[in-house]
């Protein structure tokens, strides 16, 4: 059975390369014969060697490391504030009954709504991105979390009870990790989040940055084909990212939660 | 707290409908009950009685059972022994001293095996010895000698998610030993398991019983299970919860469920029970 699934599932996968492949294939030929406008969007081969032309390697190094940067700090912060302040609004009711109803105010909201007053108060430097970016992860993981706390097994929390364990012990020892799944969750959207957020904070607001480096080609009016390339490579990045932490966070729980 | 008005009407109550001769003698008093009572308020704004006037007194390193039909409030008993949840009327003592809360020398092995998913049977065990102030190391090693005591040495490794049902209530049996306590409160531990199985965790039970002479409390389904098992088998009505009456079975051990006193005692308690 499982054989029968790996072989499936192998296929799906080189159906899916098959269907990029074709799909890079058909643009590269339309393109070529003319069906669409190279000027405005150029055949792959095209794209990537004017990319390779305008880009030096140190600038894309460069805007790389400035994006991931962004993004990690922005990240682990909201993340890290989001999984405190969901669990202790779980964990301790009055703090909850306090804090909720703010965060489910705030949390509709999409965090690119905030860009403006993100500007105003923390001008266009680094910490407006890095605002904007904390409230991408910040609200998922919040809302895990809670959900998390609120959903633990009360007989977990009564079986540590009997061996002596109350307080922040059972806390730190039973509730956190017994909530690791849901919390799990909440960090895989929350990186998404902050990533779909980071580039468009770097569209408005950045003299560096990926984002910054496709939308200052087009201000430039230099190459369509640097865009494209940038774009694709956005998405490379939230994709091997996302990967990653999909691969880590299976490790983390997968054993025991059977992801 | 000593509520007179309670104490009077379950004396009352006991007088009229005496279900066990009550001992005096405190050296047989290793837990006792006295007047218990547990009422829950409802959704609806009134309240409901789940046990009224409750007296039992429990010797030590006696095994004794609660039967009783579902909803009886055996679980709610059990808790309140436990320290998991407070009695509304009277109270109860373990060595003389009140119950206040858990980790008063109770171990607890619960319906479902309420093992942490997240900890190898090892490392579960382990986590009893979490307030006992032995290191890592030491906490290891006395979990792989409580994991041989129930025969499981050879899956310490395993996550419960991948233990049978049977493996796992071991494991729960090996966790609650871990900080030696002198009362085993087990609430079906063996429920859910199949019956080739629940004979087999029903002789180790009585095998770690006999070497470590604990007091076993533990609730049941099973007539039969009470009767293989227990020196007493309180069994309790319901609405409210109380006891009817207190069964001694007083057969040798290992005991079999073909003679003849084990099947009278069952028809009895069976009587019992569905009048
Ligand atoms: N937290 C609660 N709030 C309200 N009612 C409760 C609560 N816990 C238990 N009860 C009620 O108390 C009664 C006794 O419950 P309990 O779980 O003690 O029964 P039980 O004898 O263990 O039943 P079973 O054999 O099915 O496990 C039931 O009627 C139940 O609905
Ligand atoms: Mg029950």
């Amino acid at each position: 059975m499982s054989e029968i699934l790996k072989t499936l599932r192998s296929n799906d996968l080189a159906l899916g390369l098959i269907g990029a492949v074709a799909a890079v294939g058909v643009w590269e030929i339309c393109a070529r014969t003319g069906v669409v406008d190279p000027t405005l969007f150029p055949s792959p081969s095209l794209a990537i060697s004017a990319a390779a032309q305008r880009l030096t390697a140190e600038t894309l190094a460069d805007n790389l490391m400035w994006s991931l940067f962004r993004v990690f700090s922005g990240f682990i912060l909201g993340a890290l504030a989001g999984a405190a302040i969901g669990i202790a609004a779980g964990w301790y009711r009055g703090f909850g009954t306090i804090v909720r109803p703010l965060i489910e105010l705030l949390r509709p909201i999409p965090p690119l709504a905030w860009i403006p007053l993100a500007i105003i108060w923390f001008g266009l430097g680094e910490p407006s991105k890095l605002f904007i970016i904390f409230l991408g992860a910040f609200f998922p993981v919040v809302t895990a979390a809670y959900q998390g706390m609120r959903s633990i097994d009360p007989v977990l929390l009564r079986a540590a009870q009997t061996l002596g364990l109350d307080g922040l012990p059972l806390l730190l020892w039973v509730a956190v990790p017994a909530t690791a799944p849901d919390l799990a969750t909440g960090v895989r959207i929350g990186w998404g989040l902050s990533f779909g957020v980071l580039v468009a904070a770097e569209l408005i607001a950045a003299d560096r940055g990926l984002g910054y480096m496709i939308i200052n080609e087009r201000n430039t009016g230099g190459s369509v084909g640097v865009i494209i390339v940038g774009i694709l490579l956005i998405g490379a990045l939230n994709l091997l990212t996302d990967a990653a932490i999909g691969a880590a966070i299976k490790r983390w729980v997968g054993r025991w939660h059977g992801a | 707290m000593l509520d007179h008005d309670n104490l009077a009407r379950c004396a009352l109550r006991r007088s009229e409908a005496p279900v066990a001769k009550r001992t005096t003698s405190p050296f047989l008093q290793f837990i006792a009950i006295n007047s218990v009572g547990k009422t829950f308020a409802a959704r609806t704004g009134s309240s409901i009685s789940v046990l009224d006037c409750v007296d039992l007194t429990i010797a030590e390193n006696e095994f004794v059972s609660f039967v009783g039909r579902s909803g009886c409030g055996k679980t709610t008993l059990l808790n309140i022994i436990a320290g998991l949840e407070d009695a509304t009327q009277g109270q109860i003592t373990i060595a003389g001293r009140p119950v206040t809360g858990p980790g008063q020398g109770q171990g607890v092995v619960f319906q479902q095996h309420a093992l942490f998913p997240w900890l190898t049977a090892v490392d579960n065990v382990a986590f009893g010895f979490r307030k006992s102030g032995l290191n890592k190391t030491d906490r290891r090693q006395k979990a792989m000698d409580l994991l041989t005591l129930v025969g499981l040495e050879a899956a310490a490794s395993k996550y419960p998610r991948e233990m049978s049902g049977g493996m796992q209530q071991r494991v729960s049996i090996a966790r609650a030993l871990a900080l030696d306590p002198q009362i085993l409160l087990m609430d079906e531990p063996f429920g859910a398991l199949d019956e080739l199985t629940r004979i087999e965790l029903q002789h180790e039970l009585l095998r770690i019983w006999e070497a470590q002479r604990k007091t076993v409390v533990f609730v049941t389904h099973s007539i039969n299970e009470a009767l293989m098992l227990s020196d007493r088998i309180v069994l309790l009505a319901p609405n409210p919860g109380r006891i009817k009456r207190v069964f001694d079975v007083d057969l040798p051990r290992p005991r079999s469920r073909t003679e003849p006193r084990f099947n009278a005692l069952y028809e009895e308690i069976w009587d019992e029970l569905s009048t």
